[in-house]
This record gives C-alpha cells, sequence and structure tokens, in this order.
C-alpha cells in the first residue's frame, strides 16, 4: 500500500483520478503532511484523512464529488480548520476537501448591500473590502482573521457582536451548493423575500453535511458612525452578571457585551498589558454602536447602570487604537490562556441571560470537583458562555476529567433551560449529549432533512447527530492511525 | 364529503371541537377543526394519513384561500391553543401558541416595554402560525430583519402525527438542524406549527416618522435611499397616491421614514431628514404612533390581482415603473405589493421581478384570474428538485396542504 493510503475505498486509482481532475498539486497524501488536518480546534480527538482534495472551482468541486459519488466514498469538507467542535474531523471519511484555495470575492454590489464571496474568503477580508466605503460584514468570530466563509456557514458562527447583528445564518441571503453526487444546485438569492422553502437557511449551520457550499451571497451592512467601547471591572462574575441584566433592561441594545473572570484577565493582562487591574474578579467589554448624535447619552447611562450595580471602575476607550485593544484581548483570550497550560477545550454552552450567576457558579464547583483550572471569557448578552477548561494532553487522567467536566457544564447549561452550542457546532464534541436536547422524534426529522441533501451520508458521516441508539464514545482520542 | 367526513371526525373529536367553516373559511376549508393539544392534532394527522384527507392550519384563512383553487378537507384552527406559554422579559424571550394573535402577543408584551419586531398587517387578524407559515413581515423589516431573525424554537406536529421540536429557548443556538428556517414560509405543506419561541427587542425610546411628498416614485425612491445611505432608518415606507391614508396628498407619493433612540438620535436625524428631503413633515409621540399602524396596514386598492414582488432593492424602483402603478413598497429592503388590473401586466412585473434577481407571488385574484397566472414564481430546477425531496421526507402521505405550493408541491 502506498504511503497514506490505506483502507475504506481509497486506492491509488483514486489518487490518479482526482489528480486527473485538480491537477497534482492540489491532492495530499503524504502521510506527514495530512498529519496537519489531523484535527480542528477541537483538539481532543484527531484523525488525519487519507488524502486532501484542494480544489479550485464549483467545477473542481463538481467534479470531485462525482467522482467520490460513483466509487461510494465519504468525504469531509473543511475551512480554515478553527472550529472548536471537531466539525472537520474526518470520522468515516477517507477524503477531506479544503475550499481554501478559492478564496476570490466574486463581486461587491455596495448599493445593494451584497457580496458574492467563494467559500475560502476570509471572515474578514470581506470587511477589509468594503470598509473604506463605510461597510462591514457583522458576525466577527474570534478567529476571524483566519476563519473562512464556508467555515462559518457550515458552523453557523457567531462572535460578540451577534448580541446586535445576529450570527451567519442572518446575514447568508443564497449559497451555491454542490451536492454530494456532484449536482450544482443555486439556493436562495441575492432578494429578501424567499421562493419556496428556505433551504439556504438549512444549509447554514449544517456542518458539512449536505455537501459542499461553492459560493456565497452574504448581506452588508453599513458601518455604525461611531462606537463607545467600555471597560468595567467588579468585584466578581455575580456583580458583572447582574450589571448586564440591568443594561439589556434598559432597553439598549449595545454591539456587544463580553466578560472575562479572574483567570482570563490575569492572562490576558500578561499577554497583552491592557491595563488590568490586578485583583479585579470580573471584567466587562460594554460597545454601543450606532449614530454618533445620542451616543455618549447611551454611554453615561450604560455607565450609571454599571457603577449602580457595583462597578469598580468604569472607563471609556480614549481612542480607536484603545478600543483595538480591549478587542485585540478579548479575541484572542483564548491563546492568551495557552500560557497557561498546554491544552485547553473551549465549551460553547448557552443558558438564558438570567441564568449567568448560576451556572458559573455551577462551573466553579464543577472546576473544584474534578480538580481543574477553567476560566471563562464569554458573550454575556447572549448567556453563550465559553468555560475554557485547561489540561494536559500528556496527563490521561487530567484529560479525561477535562472531558468529563466539559460534559457536565453542558448538562447543567440544559438544566437551566439553555442549549448545548451557541455557535461552535455539535461537531463531535456534543454528539452524545444531543438526545439529552433534542427527542427521538426531533432527531429523526433532522435526519430527513440531512438525507434530502445526502441520501447516502456520505458528506461529513458521523456528525451532528448521533448513531441512533449507539453512545458516542469520545473519551479515548479517535487517532486510529500509528504516527 | 363534508358530511361524511364530518362524521367520521366526529369520532375523534368532541361536536365543539368541529364546525362548518364561516365566511371565506369555506373556500380553504371543508370542516375546520379546533384541536387543543398535540394529542388531539397528532390524532388528526394520523386520521388524514391513513384516510389521505387533505389538512392544513387555517389561520384568519387569509393566506390560503388565495393559495388553493379548491379547500382542503379538513382546517385545523389553532384557536384553542392560542395562550402566551412563557414569557421571560428578564431573558426576552416568549414562548406562544400557534394559534394566538400578534395582537394578543404583543399586548402582552408591551406591559414589559418590548416587542416582537415583525409587525405584518392586521395583526389582530393575524395569527403566530400565519406569520410563519406565509413569512408574513412588515415594515420594520429594514433595521430588525424578518421573523427568521426572531424565531429561536419551533414546535410542530409532522407526518405520523408525531411532535417535534427544532431549536430551544435560547437567544443563540446553534445545535441541530435549523427546522425553524424550514418551517417559515412553508405554507402549511410541512406540518402543522403549534408553538413558537421569539426573541424579542426594547420598544425604542422615542419613535417619530418623517414625511414626505414626492411627484414621480423615481424621484422618491431616489430621495430614501439617500435617507437609507445617511442614517439608521427604522423603516422606509413608500406608498402610490392610490394608497388612501390619513395624510395622502392628492397625486402624491408618501415617503415615510421611521427614526428612533434617545433624544438625540432622532433629533438629529430628523434635521438630515429635512435637510435631505426639504418640506418634511414630522410627526412625533402618539400622532407617529397613530401613522405607523395605519402605514402597517395601510391597503392596496380593490384590484384583480394583488402581488408581491421582492427584488435587488435598488432595482425595484424600475420593476415599478409603470404609469399608474398603484404600490407599497418596503423600499429600501427590495420588497413591495402591488395592485393589478390583468395577468398579462402580472407576467410583465414578475419578468422584471426575475430580471432584478428577485421574483413575485400572487397575493390574492379574481377567480376569474386563477390558472391564467402561477401564485409562485418556479425555483431553479435543483433547488425544486431538493424541495421536493424535503416535501416527500416531511409529509410522505401527501395531505398536508398539498398542490398549491412552488412546483405544484
Amino acid at each position: 500500500m502506498e504511503d497514506g493510503l490505506r483502507g475504506s475505498g481509497i486506492d491509488s486509482g483514486l489518487r490518479a483520478d482526482l489528480e486527473a481532475l485538480v491537477g497534482a498539486d492540489a491532492v495530499v497524501s503524504r502521510r506527514s503532511e495530512l498529519k496537519v488536518y489531523e484535527c480542528d480546534g477541537w483538539t481532543i480527538e484527531k484523525n488525519a484523512p487519507d488524502l486532501l482534495v484542494m480544489p479550485r472551482s464549483t467545477e473542481q468541486v463538481s467534479a470531485i464529488l462525482r467522482l467520490l459519488h460513483r466509487r461510494g466514498v465519504a468525504f469531509v469538507p473543511r475551512g480554515a480548520g478553527t472550529g472548536l467542535s471537531g466539525g472537520c474531523l474526518p470520522l468515516a471519511a477517507p477524503v477531506m476537501i479544503c475550499t481554501s484555495r478559492m478564496n476570490r470575492i466574486v463581486s461587491i454590489d455596495l448599493s445593494n448591500r451584497r457580496v458574492e464571496v467563494q467559500p475560502g474568503v476570509v471572515n474578514l477580508h470581506v470587511t477589509d473590502a468594503v470598509r473604506p466605503q463605510g461597510y462591514f460584514y457583522a458576525p466577527d468570530p474570534s478567529s476571524q482573521s483566519a476563519c473562512t466563509i464556508g467555515g462559518n456557514i457550515a458552523e453557523n458562527s457567531g462572535g460578540p457582536h451577534t448580541l446586535k447583528y445576529g450570527v451567519t445564518a442572518n446575514h447568508v441571503l443564497g449559497v451555491e451548493l454542490v451536492l454530494p453526487d456532484g449536482e450544482v444546485v443555486e439556493l436562495g438569492g441575492p432578494a429578501e423575500e424567499k421562493l419556496g422553502y428556505d433551504l439556504a437557511g438549512a444549509v447554514v449551520g449544517s456542518e458539512g453535511t449536505v455537501g459542499i457550499v461553492t459560493r456565497a451571497t452574504l448581506r452588508l451592512m453599513r458601518a455604525p458612525q461611531s462606537y463607545r467601547t467600555m471597560l468595567a471591572l467588579f468585584d466578581d462574575v455575580d456583580t458583572a452578571t447582574r450589571a448586564v441584566s440591568k443594561i439589556i433592561a434598559d432597553g439598549m441594545v449595545p454591539g456587544a457585551i463580553e466578560m472575562m473572570d479572574r483567570l482570563i484577565i490575569g492572562a490576558v493582562e500578561a499577554a497583552f498589558h491592557v491595563g488590568f487591574p490586578p485583583g479585579a474578579g470580573a471584567a466587562l467589554i460594554v460597545e454601543l454602536d450606532g449614530l454618533a448624535a445620542g451616543l455618549d447619552d447611551h454611554a453615561s447611562r450604560a455607565a450609571e447602570l454599571m457603577r449602580s450595580c457595583g462597578a469598580r471602575s468604569v472607563e471609556l476607550a480614549r481612542d480607536e487604537a484603545q478600543r483595538q485593544l480591549l478587542w485585540k484581548a478579548r479575541k484572542r483570550a483564548f491563546g492568551a490562556v495557552g500560557r497557561l497550560a498546554s491544552n485547553y477545550a473551549t465549551q460553547d454552552g448557552v443558558v438564558p441571560r438570567t441564568r449567568l450567576p448560576d451556572i458559573l457558579r455551577e462551573i466553579t464547583a464543577i472546576a473544584a470537583r474534578y480538580r481543574l483550572r477553567i476560566g471563562n471569557v464569554f458573550h454575556a448578552g447572549d448567556g453563550n458562555i465559553h468555560p475554557i477548561v485547561l489540561y494536559e494532553e500528556r496527563d490521561a487522567d487530567e484529560t479525561r476529567r477535562a472531558i468529563e467536566a466539559g460534559r457536565e457544564i453542558l448538562k447543567a447549561c440544559l438544566a437551566m433551560g439553555g442549549s448545548l452550542t451557541g455557535e461552535h457546532g455539535i461537531g463531535v464534541e456534543k454528539l452524545a449529549e444531543m438526545p439529552l436536547l433534542f427527542s427521538p422524534d426531533d432527531l429523526r426529522v433532522m435526519a430527513e432533512l440531512r438525507a434530502v441533501f445526502d441520501p447516502d451520508n456520505r458528506s461529513n458521516p458521523g456528525k451532528v447527530l448521533p448513531r441512533p441508539g449507539s453512545c458516542v464514545e469520545v473519551s479515548a482520542p479517535r487517532r486510529q492511525v500509528p504516527l | 364529503m363534508s358530511s361524511v367526513l364530518q362524521t367520521e371526525l366526529g369520532r375523534l373529536f368532541d361536536a365543539g371541537r368541529l364546525r362548518e367553516p364561516r365566511g371565506f373559511e369555506s373556500a380553504a376549508a371543508e370542516v375546520v377543526v379546533e384541536p387543543a393539544s398535540l394529542d388531539e392534532i397528532g390524532e388528526l394527522v394520523r386520521k388524514c394519513e391513513r384516510d389521505r384527507i387533505c389538512v392544513a392550519p387555517i389561520g384568519a384563512c387569509r393566506t390560503l384561500r388565495c393559495l388553493r383553487s379548491a379547500p382542503v378537507s379538513a382546517g385545523v384552527s389553532l384557536i384553542q391553543m392560542a395562550g402566551v406559554i412563557a414569557h421571560e422579559p428578564d431573558d426576552m424571550t416568549v414562548v406562544v401558541g400557534a394559534g394566538a394573535t400578534l395582537a394578543a402577543l404583543e399586548a402582552v408584551l408591551a406591559r414589559h416595554g418590548q416587542h416582537l419586531p415583525v409587525d405584518p398587517p392586521f395583526p389582530d387578524q393575524t395569527t403566530v402560525g400565519a406569520m410563519l407559515g406565509a413569512a408574513h413581515s412588515g415594515l420594520t423589516r429594514l433595521s430588525a430583519g424578518t421573523v427568521r431573525d426572531f424565531l429561536i424554537g419551533v414546535q410542530f406536529v409532522g407526518h405520523g402525527g408525531k411532535a417535534v421540536r427544532g431549536g430551544g429557548r435560547v437567544v443563540k443556538n446553534v445545535a441541530g438542524y435549523d427546522l425553524m428556517k424550514v418551517m417559515i414560509g412553508s405554507f402549511g405543506t410541512l406540518g402543522i406549527i403549534t408553538e413558537a419561541t421569539f426573541k424579542l427587542r426594547p420598544l425604542p425610546e422615542l419613535y417619530a416618522i418623517a414625511i414626505g411628498y414626492h411627484c414621480a416614485p423615481a424621484e422618491a425612491f431616489e430621495t430614501g435611499f439617500r435617507l437609507h445611505d445617511a442614517l439608521a432608518l427604522l423603516h422606509l415606507e413608500l406608498l402610490s397616491p392610490g394608497i388612501r391614508t390619513p395624510l395622502t396628498r392628492e397625486g402624491q407619493y408618501l415617503l415615510a421614514a421611521g427614526v428612533g433612540g434617545n433624544r438625540k438620535d432622532a433629533d438629529y436625524q430628523l434635521e438630515e431628514i429635512r435637510r435631505l428631503q426639504p418640506g418634511t413633515l414630522i410627526l412625533e409621540g402618539a400622532d407617529a404612533r397613530r401613522f405607523y399602524r395605519v402605514l402597517r396596514d395601510a391597503e392596496l386598492p380593490q384590484a384583480p390581482l394583488r402581488m408581491q414582488i421582492a427584488a435587488l432593492p435598488r432595482q425595484l424602483p424600475s420593476c415599478l415603473d409603470r404609469p399608474g402603478l398603484q404600490f407599497r413598497a418596503h423600499a429600501a429592503a427590495g420588497v413591495a405589493q402591488l395592485a393589478l388590473d390583468d395577468a398579462e401586466t402580472a407576467a410583465g412585473i414578475r419578468r422584471a421581478a426575475a430580471d432584478a434577481r428577485g421574483h413575485a407571488r400572487v397575493l390574492s385574484l379574481q377567480p376569474a384570474l386563477r390558472g391564467l397566472i402561477p401564485i409562485f414564481d418556479q425555483p431553479p430546477s435543483g433547488a425544486l428538485k431538493l424541495m421536493r425531496r424535503l416535501k416527500a421526507a416531511f409529509d410522505p402521505a401527501g395531505i398536508f396542504n398539498p398542490g398549491c405550493f412552488v412546483g405544484g408541491i
């Protein structure tokens, strides 16, 4: 058997056929090179694909999928690999199709506030292309300087500013989708109303299980005239969460309300020197945006509310540079945590916003019970928590405890009326918990919806929906390949 | 048929739950059932599947009677499932039965200074189920979006009479496939929506309307687009002269821009509008709120045919560029409703909308015109194939409002 090719319908003939379709430079089969693709940001499980293909056009994607269809080979689509739930981890899919070379902005129509992009376009590049004219693309995941629109569509990505502007699903109007049998279909379109069923809406968030999106029509927004970005420090997270509820109850819709706890504040300060005082128990970044005229009044009202809730200090970003520093600290918090431990797993549970104090207390208790450090940096306005569980991969017992603690946190979210995932997707990480959130009938109907697109179950098999009656075992790494 | 069916359904339901259709319901359903629980709907669906009886949710029957050329056998009214199940003011979410009218929902929410900013016309006649099924929207779609941006959870009774849930009760949630998107705008063809969960928004602190009058639609649209680009408008409505309101001026197109926010936000925007559109009339406070309702419910003149088109926003004016055309437009959203005299004109406008990368839907038509013009455009063949598969998967017996959706689904 040749290097990197093994089992599951894969043979050197398939590689040759793929090379004939896309060129030898667009097919990777060396095991050492494939190792890069063995996981995304969910690093607890790893499994490299047998072959990686990097198409450059819709026609190539279609030809690849027709070939795989004929041979009955399953595939997994991949964007930039920044996902956090194992969405592009190959399970029963030997071929990985990476869309990063399809990275062209096809057209920009500012007067209609539309942009058409290929799936490999980096999220931030969309905004970069229209910022000078005063527009932006709203979904802004923390990984936005690396993650791609294709991946965002697969995972229905969010970000801090989804509080006001919504997630990816609210901004994708239409997609060109290559079905798992290679047929190219147009779903939705640039007009605001839908014609027939909203299939483009169903594709968003389907985690790569319905084929490969090769083009997307996105809605652009007019950039706000102005921002007021505040940093408020509190003694503890309880007080900070009360302030969040106060602000929202007052009738404001801030662009974002983000929270960091003591552990994260320490890590971020060490990495970026934002000027957080030592000992602060919680920090809120509150950003208001909109028309310049009324913004100062909104900001002083928000500041007043936070002080009345017990904020130790509330500071307004002096200028754009300081605002950017705050956002850098927030968006790179995950990276900063890398200084504290070799490995971390980020959870993505959601609770009704009023239950934030309860879930944070629960997380503290879980951390103590499992003898782990857990930091919290999250979208407080949405109730979307991101506990970061620190662990050492080399310590098998600690890894096991990290996985168990994560599951307990998710169960606690569900017990409070919440959800397993606010923006990261189910992937493989949360498969086992799906039956806790949805009934067998719910899951059956979701499987029926999936089969509309992928009747043979060859597009990213094994994701989103647990197999009926099976308990997914994730405690052992999925690395099946001897390295 | 009706009496046999009535006898059969009478075995499943108490006499009080089964009735003759009233008024224009008779164009949509032969018998009306008013189930009071998921179990009762489940029973009904199983019965319909066994005996191949067509069934459809009817709401107030305004959409269904246009959609259908012949009534379904059993119409489902959810008037018994019309309660607000859980309003969590601090979480800004609400769970509501699909039979609730939007007016009833609004009354509950307004007590807490909140609203569901999807505000289609005639909220006292529009049920939550109808808003979802027909994807009804309102003028605030420009700033707030449509119902697909606010629906965070849905429950429906599908094939086999099984109750199915998608989404949840939290404002941000990507767990599982998005059944909400699939059900919105499905016109009762996939199942019977029984319950919805929405995220909410605070009512704006201040609300004002700036009204401008224009002699020609092109000039009105141009002004509107300028305002939309410069400001953060809540809505931008353009009414042709034939749409009568208390503020209509003879022969003039009325452009109504809504502004909100705090005092300074509103003052700044009103000042800008006055500058960009000299002669602007400003309404504030109760006057503005009253005229908002007039705008929301503004009706097209009586006409043989009414249609809604959606197009790229900047191309909307060219779609409407016909002498004397009566329309109301959500100007900057690229959506308009039109009153038309004949099928030929409608076909022309439908082509114009398609050229503007959009499509058209017939909202109402005289019986004589039925069959001369399709209710929906035909989706592209690949998309239609998937839609047919979806219909077959969700409704294998073909009983849910069959034969009147896109492509004859």
